[in-house]
């Protein structure tokens, strides 16, 4: 996880200058904020880019990856003791993705082999939290957490979702469903050539509240109080209006 | 349709949420009761977060309460005094219950403690209002009078600090009144309820207090007490969503006062029969939750703030 960074910036320097003659990469994002306002129901963004000196089609792949801000997850087993179903082992993860969508021109299994894939932590299964918890074997608890996010549509993989507008030009919609947190999230998009990465791209777009929503959110953390007061004080006021408009002429 | 919650993080329909309101608030009206009950196991099967679902739960269930008490209160049908004095035992109550779910979550076991603590109190109670009401319908019926024998009652008659309650038309010490809120503010914390249908039985059974009384004086007591819980969860869990509890409440408040006059034209041990099938359900399904294999043995956990 920690050396992905270092090795983007590595690539991004040394990528165009090292090698003039080398297939290149530019890439952007259709929006570099999404504002989650009262009505938000999720969107899309729109990350597209161009091969720079293209060499043969064959052998050459895409892969975008779309990854949130990192969160800390605690998954926890049931098991059934005197016929009740009780959590008694949990394991607790550091360093997942609060979301992540992959988009390649193939399942990245075929794109490169398992290590390479790890390097970059392209694909679910190269997502390697650490772990710690009172089970001594975490594997069952990652797939866990990964099925959960899947189905709720935070981690997604899709390959063969990348659109050639023509033989350099392509893009990807990549969805921002409703659930998504708050944050910082980064668009990495690597050129693949037989399985190896020669040019990769990272751009940031930002996910926040704003407005009323982002108001509400900031006081009730920053002035709970008020806040705790502020609900109970609306709570009375409704049912004192209600009991009011309601009141029969008896 | 969809509408953002701010502390929530998630979107939903505010049409089934304020649909939910309602529902919850007509039996709220009806009964008495808060409806914390049915409302924080609902929101969960919605998908809330259950810790954002138990701290606005309560916001729901304080003006539900309100609107009803309003109503009792018109018809005199509110004992101040006592309600005072249960809520001192009821503060005392929510403060010791918030140190005790922390403890409890600190061993892991809140969720099985939680349902456990819902299934064991709806069980028994539902079990005992079934029966009282069966008995007293059938007597009804056959065309018998009802006598309310003073049963189990004389322990509590013999403790000392006798109070009079004159509304109540009640003589008691003040000891009873007490622990019962002592009770109720204890379980409104870790269970996310105003505790109505445990504060109604104990009303009529334990102190004996006439029905038309109990309605609106477990309501002050549940205002108070949810009022309470509500800041504590602000202030300790950042749980309490103000855009979920403005759509609960909006719903909750037009229930509570159709569920009020509904009630006005039903008689005290039909009220009771209804309640304590619906206290029966909520209980059956909470247990065959427990015993039943879920669907996935794991689950994540929401990581506390």
């Amino acid at each position: 996880m920690m050396l992905r960074a270092p090795l983007l910036a590595f690539l991004l320097l040394a990528m165009p200058g090292g090698a003039a003659r080398a297939e290149d990469l530019v890439s952007g994002v259709s929006q570099d904020t999404i504002q989650i306002t009262s009505n938000y129901t999720g969107t899309d963004i729109v990350v597209f880019g161009a091969i720079e000196r293209p060499q043969n089609i064959q052998g050459r792949n895409i892969v975008v990856v779309v990854r949130g801000p990192d969160e800390a997850m605690t998954v926890r087993r049931r098991s059934r003791i005197a016929g009740v179903w009780v959590n008694s082992d949990a394991a607790r993860f550091e360093g997942l993705p609060a979301y992540y969508y992959l988009a390649s021109t193939e399942p990245v299994a075929r794109i490169a082999p398992p290590d390479a894939l790890a390097r970059y932590g392209i694909g679910l299964q190269a997502l390697k939290p650490s772990a710690t918890g009172s089970h001594h074997d975490p594997e069952p608890f990652r797939q866990a957490v990964i099925r959960h996010l899947r189905q709720t549509g935070l981690y997604v993989e899709s390959p063969g979702s990348i659109d050639f507008l023509s033989e350099t030009l392509f893009r990807t919609k990549v969805p921002v469903p409703a659930g998504v947190t708050r944050g910082q999230y980064n668009v990495e998009v690597y050129l693949f050539r037989d399985g190896e990465v020669v040019s990769a791209q990272s751009t940031p777009f930002f996910v926040d509240a704003t407005g009323l929503e982002r108001r509400l959110f900031n006081m009730a953390h920053n002035a709970p109080l008020a806040y705790g007061l502020a609900c109970v004080a609306m709570a009375m006021m409704l049912g004192w209006i209600s009991a009011v408009l309601f009141r029969r002429p008896d | 349709m969809e509408i953002y919650l701010p502390v929530a993080e998630m979107s939903v329909n505010w049409l089934i949420i304020i649909a939910l309101g309602t529902g919850v608030g007509f039996l709220s009206g009806l009964f008495g009761v808060g409806g914390g009950f049915l409302m924080t196991p609902l929101l969960v099967f919605t998908g809330i977060p259950s810790t954002v679902a138990v701290a606005t739960t309560l916001s729901h269930v304080t003006a539900s309460s309100m609107s009803g008490a309003l109503a009792q209160w018109r018809k005199r049908a509110i004992d101040f005094s006592l309600a005072g004095v249960m809520l001192v035992g009821g503060v005392a109550g929510t403060l010791f219950g918030v140190w005790l779910f922390a403890l409890m979550r600190r061993q892991g076991q809140m969720d099985l403690i939680v349902s456990l603590t819902y299934v064991i109190m709806l069980g028994s109670i539902g079990f005992i209002m079934l029966r009282e009401s069966l008995a007293t319908l059938k007597a009804y019926r056959s065309g018998a009078t009802v006598s309310h024998h003073v049963v189990s009652r004389g322990w509590i008659l013999g403790l000392p600090f006798k109070m009079r309650f004159r509304q109540s038309r009640l003589y008691i010490s003040v000891i009873p009144p007490i622990g019962i809120g002592f009770v109720v503010g204890t379980l409104s914390a870790i269970m996310g309820i105003g505790g109505g249908f445990i504060i109604v039985p104990a009303m009529i059974y334990l102190l004996r207090m006439p029905t038309r009384m109990v309605m609106g004086t477990s309501l002050v007591q549940i205002i108070a007490v949810t009022s309470i819980t509500t800041v504590l969860q602000a202030t300790h869990n950042f749980a309490v969503d103000i855009v979920l509890a403005g759509l609960l409440v909006s719903g909750g408040v037009v229930g509570a006062q159709l569920g009020v006059r509904a009630g006005a034209k039903l008689r005290g041990e039909q009220l009771r029969f209804l309640l304590a099938l619906l206290v029966l359900t909520v209980g059956a399904g909470l247990a065959w939750q427990l015993v039943a294999r879920p669907a996935d043995i794991y689950s994540l956990a929401e990581t506390a703030p």
